[in-house]
């Protein structure tokens, strides 16, 4: 009896590797011969959960791949498209990877956007040999991995184009600097203020790292900021933590403040939310302003996310401006499409322009990563509740 | 120093109201009800969400208060039901399941962005040196004093209060006795969800609108609570107060500014410590 059960446990046992296997083999050759037209699994790690959520990069990028699909795909193949969420847990992260490269055999992820996806995935996919086009790079590690690169300028990049733009531009003298850290970005955020120290000549008058994130009341960091003296404030803080400083600053009588923050804060929902904000929040955005309604720049992107009912954010312009480049990238591969030609066809690309971004955007070969090197500034006034332009072109930066 | 510990006043009226409130509901319900504000939150976004399309604000507040009412009724029946004979440990779980569903729904229903909150109470109402006290501060430690007054008189003169304190006290007596519970438990349910959103309706619109970050304010309301054993009212509000100041003073050392996150956690463990100080350990457990 024993000896029978046994062996009915090992036979059930084998037909499910058996079974799990050809499952995994069915998918996995999806990227194989030519002519067939098994789909191109492309995926994407994002933070669809947890502390702070990034849901419209993915979207978008599904809803660039679904248009293509509509229009007959890429030479009869349709692109399959894996939106995981990481639920800002490395272990999960680490699972939705292998999960993509594994069992998916993607040829290259597109459009994530995750707290956490680069610095916990970044070496694996160099292991593997795939390849990443973030829709919006978080983390520092987006813009230091040679198989990452992340189509917007990221938090480090853009903290260093709103300062400059401050003191340079708005000619503020005495900026004091707020910075909330969540894991281990503090040296990253440090390297971008030197680095607009390095390039104005300038320093800040306080620098308080300590920040709490997601915390309800900022009237302590505010008070500090203003018994300092400051006439500007920066921040990284994401849109509710932004609002909360401002509320604060508001119930201060703090009014002769501006307040330079980064493109996290751009939405509609923020500037409609926000009410008094002394003089002003500036944000260089990361792309083409998408709340300037006469914008042509914008107008193939504006369409396809009405259609889709996709909330208008900069993370629903970098999802859908990495989806387009990869498309691009995939027209121009001649013979099969594998992760292999994939990522050659990456890395030999000529840079490619749209109207959406500044500076033209590249994969190739460096070790690093940065294409997007501009912004357009933009302003929120008190009592206007709304967006508006404060340049008329691109400011870039110098390095 | 002085002027940080002034500008946290401002979350120490939050913390005061809220802990008075928990007070209450540990005494009268027999549970730490973390979903305390969460169940504010949530009647506030619901305010906002019906001014919107154009529903006049006074009327949003109420139908929101009225909502929140609504949701701390619902957790107090559940409680009521099938745990009216659970001890304290295993209802305050329940009210962590109701804290969790409650933020998980409000960023399904409301979303993720910031809510253009309109403010019921708004502007200074004085300086001290450069620091503004604002009048939602002056009102939300106002309100912490009426409600531990108001709770006070209720429990101690009333014979509706004699009710609910045998109630909490010994639920199975008092129901032999012929005391109602469920309708008196509910009770104190809907009127603490009442209190708390009024309270969250008039602090949301100066705060950073997040659904977490105003949920998880329960967490130092409740170290302010510890502060009165969960029993003495006065202590609650004095311990909401001296936390948020303590909060802000601490923000302004750069050195110990870190010490501000673990701040709750600390006041908590330390007067757990203090509170058993005369157990014999083995025998306490």
């Amino acid at each position: 009896m024993k000896i029978k059960a046994a062996a009915v446990a090992t036979a059930t046992t084998g037909l499910l590797i058996l079974a799990g296997c050809s499952a995994t083999g069915g998918s996995g050759s999806g990227g194989g011969s030519g002519g067939d037209t098994s789909p191109i699994v492309v995926g994407s790690v994002n933070a669809l959960s947890g502390p702070a959520t990034f849901p419209e990069a993915s979207q978008a990028a599904k809803a660039v791949f679904d248009q293509v699909n509509k229009d007959g795909g890429i030479d009869g193949r349709k692109i399959q498209y894996q939106i995981l969420d990481d639920k800002a847990d490395p272990a999960t992260a680490a699972a939705a990877a292998r999960e993509i490269v594994e069992s998916d055999n993607a040829v290259a992820l597109v459009g994530s956007a995750s707290l956490i996806d680069c610095q916990v995935n970044g070496q694996y996919y160099q292991q593997a040999g795939i390849l990443s086009i973030q829709g919006t790079g978080v983390d520092q590690d987006c813009f230091q991995n040679p198989n990452i690169s992340a189509v917007n300028v990221g938090p480090y990049g853009d903290t260093t184009m709103t300062l400059t733009y401050g003191s340079q531009v708005l000619g503020l003298k005495k900026i004091c600097a707020l910075v909330e850290i969540t894991g281990n970005t503090g040296p990253a955020y440090k390297a971008a203020i030197a680095a607009w120290s390095q390039s104005t000549g300038k320093h800040l008058v306080l620098e308080d790292d300590t920040v709490p994130y997601g915390a309800s009341d900022y009237t302590p960091y505010i008070v500090k900021a203003k018994e300092a003296g400051c006439d500007a404030v920066y921040s990284n803080a994401v849109e509710p933590d932004g609002i909360g400083q401002l509320k604060a600053a508001a119930a201060q009588g703090w009014n002769d403040v501006t307040f330079l923050y980064l493109t996290s804060v751009y939405s509609e929902q923020f500037a409609t939310a926000a009410a008094q904000v002394g003089k002003g929040v500036y944000v260089p955005a990361e792309f083409a302003p998408y709340t300037n309604a006469n914008s042509a720049k914008n107008a193939d992107w504006l369409k396809l996310m009405t259609a889709d009912k996709i909330p208008l954010t900069s993370f629903a312009q970098g999802g859908y401006l990495a989806a387009t480049y990869f498309v691009q990238v995939l027209k121009s591969i001649k013979g099969d499409i594998t992760r292999d030609s994939v990522t050659k066809a990456l890395h030999d690309m000529t840079p490619i322009s749209n109207p959406m971004v500044g500076t033209p955007w590249t994969f190739g070969t460096a070790d690093t990563h940065n294409s997007n090197r501009a912004g357009w500034p933009i302003k929120l006034l008190s009592g206007t509740g709304k967006w508006q332009l404060a340049a008329v072109d691109w400011f870039k930066l110098n390095n | 120093m002085i002027q940080g510990a002034l500008a946290g006043l401002a979350s120490g009226g939050l913390y005061a109201t809220i802990a008075v409130c928990l007070t209450v509901m540990s005494r009268l319900a027999r549970v730490v009800n973390f979903a305390q504000v969460a169940v504010g939150m949530f009647g506030a976004f619901s305010s906002v969400w019906l001014a919107g399309p154009g529903v006049p604000m006074w009327l949003a507040t109420v139908i929101g208060i009225l909502v929140g009412a609504t949701l701390s009724g619902i957790v107090g029946l559940v409680i009521a039901t099938w745990l009216a004979e659970a001890d304290v440990a295993v209802r305050s779980g329940v009210t962590v399941a109701a804290l969790l569903v409650l933020i998980a729904l409000s960023f399904i229903l409301f979303g993720t962005k910031p809510l253009p909150f309109t403010p019921i109470f708004r502007g200074a109402a004085f300086t001290v040196g450069t620091v503004v006290i604002s009048q939602i501060t002056v009102v939300l430690v106002i309100v912490a004093v009426a409600v531990a007054v108001a709770a006070r008189l209720v429990l101690t003169r009333t014979l509706l209060g004699l009710r609910l304190r045998a109630l909490s006290e010994r639920p199975i007596t008092a129901e032999l006795l012929g005391i109602r519970s469920r309708p008196l438990s509910v009770g104190v349910w809907i009127v603490s969800g009442i209190v708390t959103t009024f309270v969250v309706e008039i602090v949301a619109p100066s705060q950073s609108n997040d659904a977490v970050a105003l949920s998880m304010t329960v967490v130092p309301a409740a170290a302010a609570a510890l502060l009165g054993a969960f029993r003495r009212l006065d202590l609650a509000v004095v311990g909401g107060l001296v936390l948020g100041m303590l909060d802000g003073a601490l923000a302004q050392l750069q050195g110990l500014a870190l010490l501000r996150y673990f701040l709750p956690f600390l006041v908590i463990v330390g007067l757990l410590l203090w509170l058993q100080r005369g157990e014999v350990w083995d025998v306490a457990r």
